[in-house]
């Protein structure tokens, strides 16, 4: 009788599913992964030449020059800390480029594609149509995906939501994007994968594109590179995304990061990674303050991904000269008072250079501590990155005062010496917004560049995401209208070159290089690549 | 004894230096050891320990006088702490007034109205309920906390007392702060043992605890105690939330975790010896200071440090002497309300699951008018999380409901099975290697049964906190475990029986399929000899012990089998992912949160397990109404409902102990024709409200028959009343 019981059941059962799994899935998830990782290697095959056809248009040499940019970002106690960049290859370097951007580029570079030849308006020679999902005659739908909503760490990435935002009511107030009036739908990725995906998928069904996507867990991102556009053809959702923290985000052949990856895809996880890290402000002070460096660097070491892109730095600093005396892994579990074990190694070996690869919150401990140690401050120089670059470090007081730091943008106290940093600012209505408030704002006007540009050449009913995914790709240079390091989208591994230096001086942020307002110092030997197995080398 | 030492008290020190001292050698960094650098990693080290001693303490005192671990205590000290940022901090109150609110009104103030509202009605509750609940606080004040305070802006506490100076150490110094939080730590742990030891309130809260009614008679106001016992408790919490935050920064999850730190400590003092758990405390800081100066563990153990507290309470814990028999609280457990489902009743149940879930994954049916056609991707992709989720929450119904062995480690145990299939099935997607996996799995269950075979209780949920830590920070971060690839799925689509389930409707319905089946041999399993073995192991360990159940055997195979069917529930968790952060995706805390919500649903009910998929329905719902536009407040509510409902559900179980499934089936029940049983249990109970009080319990009065009647009743051991007839009609 039991074995009758139990063999009934599961006979029901499996009749049951068999009959239930008759139907169709309606997701446009299931695609091979294997598909979408042969696009790039096609559209980096043909960046060569579109580089050129780019160069040409932008009237610049120098914006063809190699770019980069490394990001930290940090996510509060989780000391989430993440360094990206990108460099273009070496073909694409011009060798006479200037130590730093002048004026004129900046302003030349302002100017959208299409502004240049506006004798006709397009959009009065066209009806337009629906030429893809998330776009209308009247519309284009993007999505905006964030992680804002989790519980324990609740409108963490909101700055995203409220740039895109920003961005788009810019664009709408001066007449709309491709004719057509931007709406943004918002998405809370939640620091959840599981929701991360479904940002995905709803942009998939409902958005034209992906703009300021800030989500640190996109683990899987199957289902962005694999979404059907409207003619059924599985081309992948364009993805205008400010950070990549995971390979598979990096990697995705349908995402172009305004902080870059500066990292080689594709990635099978493991083993050796070429990457190249951006070093000049290292440089500029064994050059202008200390002739010889030695100290700690401290690595972000919650993640793989924080130690992945913190330790193609340190080894790139060694490269250049600087003698590393530690480099210890710290957690968001990390009290004040354990960095006394860094000040000590810090004694020990007689640092006079501290670098955190983490977050404001930490080089604060780390300099408190310094200071509840005896540590003599000022026989140090105290550095730290964009994750430092906020009201908050400044609200610590004399403790950091003198730290440096550097970012790859100019600040947002010089919107005088650029437009579209003043637009932001004006429309961003915050006089110190987050990082991450800046990179969605500049994901919207890369994609704003890129629809400009497919409109300019083929007119407002030729946008669809393939025409979108193939600018993107051949986008050689890109600077956010002479606001950011220019950035090259043909490659994941390439970084910027550009960089600007600031010091703590008075409860300030005082620039420090280069020391023209409105400039970056673009020294193609800011940059190093490595290749190594990142993960293996850190010491822990 | 070796000196006044249990033999496995000093065998388990004597390994536990032993592997400490390896560890050492093999890790050593190669850092000069002076005089200075030992000096300064000490004092660090003990004003670590002094830090978590303030938690600890509380957790002690709150333990040793109520009956109750208070697992909210960190999340005490974490709303203290952004309380006194907001009154110091934001609104440039001195210091010490903001300090005097917080700690003297407010702290105290939440103690009392915790103790007034929720805790006092825990008195004769289960364990699990005891542990839940306070979960379910912890879980509601960090969501308040986030809800007040956004965490897009860093905030950071000042210290207390200034950090720049202190007394001279050479090189270094010791800075004031840290001396005084020591003192002040040491003297509260002294103060607090003085006031129960030695004073009259002191004795009446640890009368109180043993024998509430004994103590009233003796002349203690149990209610004035407790609530005092909770004012203390939540006193010390805010203090160390408040000493502690200039240290991590105001982050609400960071600030918890520490109170893990505390648990460790407290478990040294065996909950109630407030010396050592003091003792325990600055051992845990020290080990952590001398270990992160001295000690390098390496890319593959980067979070080693930190783990020595969940390792140090594992250590503990194990070594503590064999629970005691509660024979005091069997009476609770005589009677069993719960009914075998019988065989058919689960077939029909679990096809009944299979046909919702596909009308609703499918479109077929419509619910209420909302269109569950427009199911897209996303809510399929919800769905299927939550289902993986259901099917680990599953594991814990032969574990909790049953056997009663309390386990915070199901996704330890899920996290184990998505590694062993990752190895074994490569990316081929192999889906037969699940059973292997089921096979895998159980070794490991039975290896934590072990220990837990001789713990019980608290002790034993300590334990798999414990070890659900330390997988979390030791196994699982190891980059050989589940490395991230950059292309493609870590975890492929499952292909069995020839079937590739890469699309998501059939993913869930192979899920929802795994589930019935799981269901439906557990209810088969729960109705056999071998099920209620586990049962009657809950019940009474003594009295299944003397009727012939091993006791030890029993628990290693009801541990075997959560394990397994949790390892398997992983394959699909992590399936559903695709790819997993191995350090994120089996968290300690979302271990907690499946074990919460099935909890609330009734952990004794196989479908409870269902009960988490009402979370993406909720979602999904919002999600919808927000498309749909002009339902704001509906929105709003659900997210409301999203944020606090698991949490306040968890709360519920304060009046209805067994969860809601278990209420909502008993609702349910009477209108199935052939639940006879069920309509004449309505009855009874409805013929029991209407009777009269029982009164004065005949002190000034004899009792009139329906009093007698009404008190066997009671007293349930009236078993015979035939309620078909009428309540007292007839009775054999």
């Amino acid at each position: 009788m039991k074995h009758l019981r139990w063999t009934i059941g599961l006979l029901a059962i499996f009749a049951l599913v068999a009959v239930s799994c008759g139907g169709n899935d309606d997701s446009g998830g299931s695609a091979p992964a294997a598909a979408p990782t042969e696009a790039p290697d096609d559209s980096m095959d043909e960046s060569g030449g579109t580089a050129d056809d780019m160069d040409d248009s932008m009237g610049d040499d120098s914006m063809d020059d190699s770019m980069g940019d490394d990001m930290d970002d940090s996510m509060g106690d989780d000391s989430m800390d993440d360094s990206m960049g990108d460099d273009m290859g070496d073909d694409s370097m011009d060798d006479e480029m200037d130590d730093s951007m002048d004026d004129e580029m900046d302003e030349s570079d302002a100017e959208p594609v299409a502004t240049e030849e506006p004798e006709v308006d397009p959009c009065e020679a066209v009806d337009l149509e629906a030429t893809d999902i998330g776009i209308t005659s009247d519309t284009i739908t993007v999505l905006v995906m964030a992680d804002v909503g989790s519980p324990l760490a609740p409108g963490l990435f909101q700055g995203s939501i409220d740039g895109v935002k920003a961005w788009a009511n810019q664009v709408n107030s001066e007449g709309g994007l491709a004719c057509r009036q931007i709406e943004v739908l918002e998405h809370d990725s939640a620091i959840n994968p599981t929701e991360t995906t479904n940002g995905f998928l709803v942009a998939c069904e409902e958005a034209f594109a992906l703009v300021g996507t800030t989500a640190l867990f996109a683990l899987d991102t199957t289902d962005l590179q694999s979404c059907a556009d409207a003619q059924g053809n599985e081309i992948g959702v364009p993805d205008f995304a400010y950070i990549t923290t995971e390979p598979p985000h990096q990697c995705s052949v349908v995402t172009f990061a305004t902080s870059r990856p500066n990292s080689e895809c594709p990635y099978a996880g493991t083993g050796d990674r070429a990457v190249q890290s951006q070093v000049g402000h290292v440089q500029y002070l064994l050059e202008n303050v200390s002739s010889e460096l030695n100290g700690v660097y401290l690595i972000p070491s919650d993640l793989p991904s924080t130690i992945a892109t913190s330790m193609p730095q340190v080894r790139a600093f060694q490269e250049i000269g600087v003698v590393i005396d530690g480099e210890p892994g710290i957690s968001g579990f990390t009290t004040q008072s354990e960095y006394g074990a860094f000040i000590q190694i810090m004694r020990d070996n007689t640092s006079n250079f501290a670098y955190s690869g983490s977050d404001d919150q930490s080089m604060i401990k780390w300099r408190s501590e310094a200071e509840a140690q005896g540590l003599d401050a000022d026989s140090v120089i105290w550095m730290c990155q964009l994750a430092c670059y906020t009201p908050s470090f400044l609200e610590a007081g004399d403790v950091i005062e003198n730290t440096y730091i550097w970012i790859w943008f100019l600040p947002f106290d010089e919107a005088d010496t650029n437009q579209e940093l003043a637009d932001f600012m004006e429309a961003i209505d915050d006089p110190f917004p987050p990082a991450w408030a800046a990179g969605s704002w500049a994901d919207g006007v890369l994609f704003e560049q890129v629809v400009n540009e497919i409109v300019a050449e083929s007119g407002p009913n030729a946008l669809t995401r393939q025409a979108v995914l193939d600018g993107a790709r051949n986008l050689t240079s890109f600077d956010v209208n002479g606001w950011w390091s220019p950035a090259d989208y043909s490659t994941t591994e390439n970084i910027m070159p550009c960089f600007m230096l600031m010091q703590v001086q008075n409860n300030e942020f005082v620039r420090v290089h280069p020391a023209e307002r409105g400039e970056l110092d673009c020294n193609p030997d800011n940059v190093v690549g490595l290749t190594r197995d990142w993960g293996a080398e850190f010491g822990g | 004894m070796i000196f006044g030492v249990r033999h496995s008290v000093a065998v388990a020190a004597a390994l536990g230096t032993l592997a400490a001292v390896i560890i050492a050698v093999l890790t050593w960094k190669g850092a000069p050891v002076t005089s200075e650098t030992f000096l300064v990693t000490t004092y660090i080290g003990l004003f670590l320990g002094a830090l978590w001693a303030m938690y600890a303490t509380g957790l002690v005192v709150v333990y040793t006088t109520t009956g109750v671990f208070n697992f909210a205590q960190g999340a005490i000290g974490v709303f203290a702490a952004f309380l006194y940022w907001e009154l110091h901090v934001n609104r440039d109150w001195h210091s010490i007034l903001a300090l005097f609110v917080v700690v003297g009104l407010f702290a105290p103030a939440l103690g009392v109205v915790l103790d007034i509202l929720i805790m006092r009605r825990l008195r004769t509750a289960s364990l699990v309920v005891q542990l839940m609940v306070t979960v379910a606080i912890m879980v509601l004040l960090l969501s308040v906390v986030g809800d007040i305070w956004e965490a897009d802006t860093p905030r950071r506490v000042p210290y207390l007392f200034g950090i720049n100076n202190g007394i001279d150490l050479g090189p270094s110094q010791l800075p004031w702060h840290r001396l005084i939080v020591f003192v002040v730590a040491i003297a509260i742990a002294v103060s607090m043992r003085f006031l129960l030891r030695r004073t009259r309130i002191g004795t009446a809260m640890r009368a109180v605890v043993d024998n509430r009614e004994l103590a009233a008679l003796n002349g203690a106001r149990p209610n004035v105690v407790s609530s005092t016992s909770w004012a203390l408790g939540s006193m010390m919490g805010a203090l160390g939330g408040i000493l502690i935050a200039p240290e991590l920064g105001l982050d609400p999850a960071t600030l918890n975790n520490v109170v893990i730190i505390a648990f460790a400590a407290a478990a040294f003092g065996a909950l109630r010896n407030l010396p050592l758990a003091v003792v325990g405390a600055m051992l845990i800081g020290l080990l952590r200071a001398h270990t992160g100066a001295w000690l390098d563990f390496g890319p593959d153990f980067r979070f080693a440090h930190l783990s020595i507290a969940p390792l140090l309470l594992l250590f503990v814990v194990i070594a503590l002497p064999q629970a005691r028999l509660e024979v005091g609280r069997l009476a609770h457990h005589l009677r069993r309300h719960e009914r075998y489902t019988k065989w058919w009743e689960g077939l029909l149940g679990c096809g009944v699951v299979i046909l919702l879930a596909a009308a609703f994954s499918g479109g077929w049916l419509d619910f209420g008018g909302w269109d569950p056609g427009a199911w897209g991707s996303r809510e399929l992709n919800s769905a299927n999380e939550a289902m993986a989720l259901a099917l680990i929450g599953l594991s814990l119904v032969p574990l909790i409901g049953w056997a009663g062995q309390i386990n915070f480690a199901p996704l330890a145990f899920a996290g184990f099975g998505a590694f062993v299939y990752l190895k074994l099935a490569g990316d081929t997607g192999n889906g037969y290697w699940i059973l292997m996996v089921g096979l895998l799995c159980a070794p490991l269950g039975a290896i934590v049964a072990l220990p837990a075979a001789r713990l019980r209780g608290l002790y034993l949920a300590l334990m798999t906190m414990a070890f659900a830590q330390a997988m979390s920070l030791i196994f699982f971060p190891h980059p050989w475990v589940m490395p991230i690839i950059g292309t493609g799925r870590q975890f492929p689509h499952i292909d069995l029986f020839g079937i590739t389930f890469d699309d998501r409707r059939g993913f869930f319905m192979l899920m929802v399929s795994v589930f019935a089946i799981f269901v439906y041999a557990l209810v088969l399993l729960r109705r056999s000899r071998y099920g209620r073995r586990w049962m009657a192991i809950n019940d009474s360990q003594a009295a299944a012990a003397t009727l012939g159940v091993p006791v030890v055997w029993t628990k290693v195979v009801v541990y075997a089998v959560s394990a397994s069917m949790a390892g398997i529930a992983g394959v699909f968790w992590a399936t559903v992912s695709g790819n997993v952060d191995s350090v994120q995706g089996f968290d300690l805390l979302l271990g907690f949160n499946i074990v919460l919500l099935v909890a609330a649903a009734g952990v004794s009910i196989p479908m409870a397990g269902i009960f988490l998929i009402f979370i993406p329905l909720f979602k999904g719902f919002g999600l919808r109404l927000e498309d749909a536009g002009n339902v704001d407040f509906l929105v709003t509510l659900l997210d409301i409902m999203t944020t606090y409902g698991p949490g306040l559900m968890v709360l519920g179980m304060v009046f209805n102990p067994r969860g809601a499934i278990f209420e909502m089936g008993r609702g349910f029940s009477p209108i199935l024709p052939w639940r006879s049983d069920a309509r004449a249990e309505i009855a009874a109970e409805n013929a029991q409200k209407r009777e009269p009080e029982i009164g004065e319990l005949g002190l000034e009065r004899p009792f009139t028959p329906e009093e007698v009647i009404a008190i066997d009743r009671r007293l349930e051991i009236l078993d015979d009343v035939v309620p078909k007839e009428g309540y007292g009609t007839s009775r054999s």
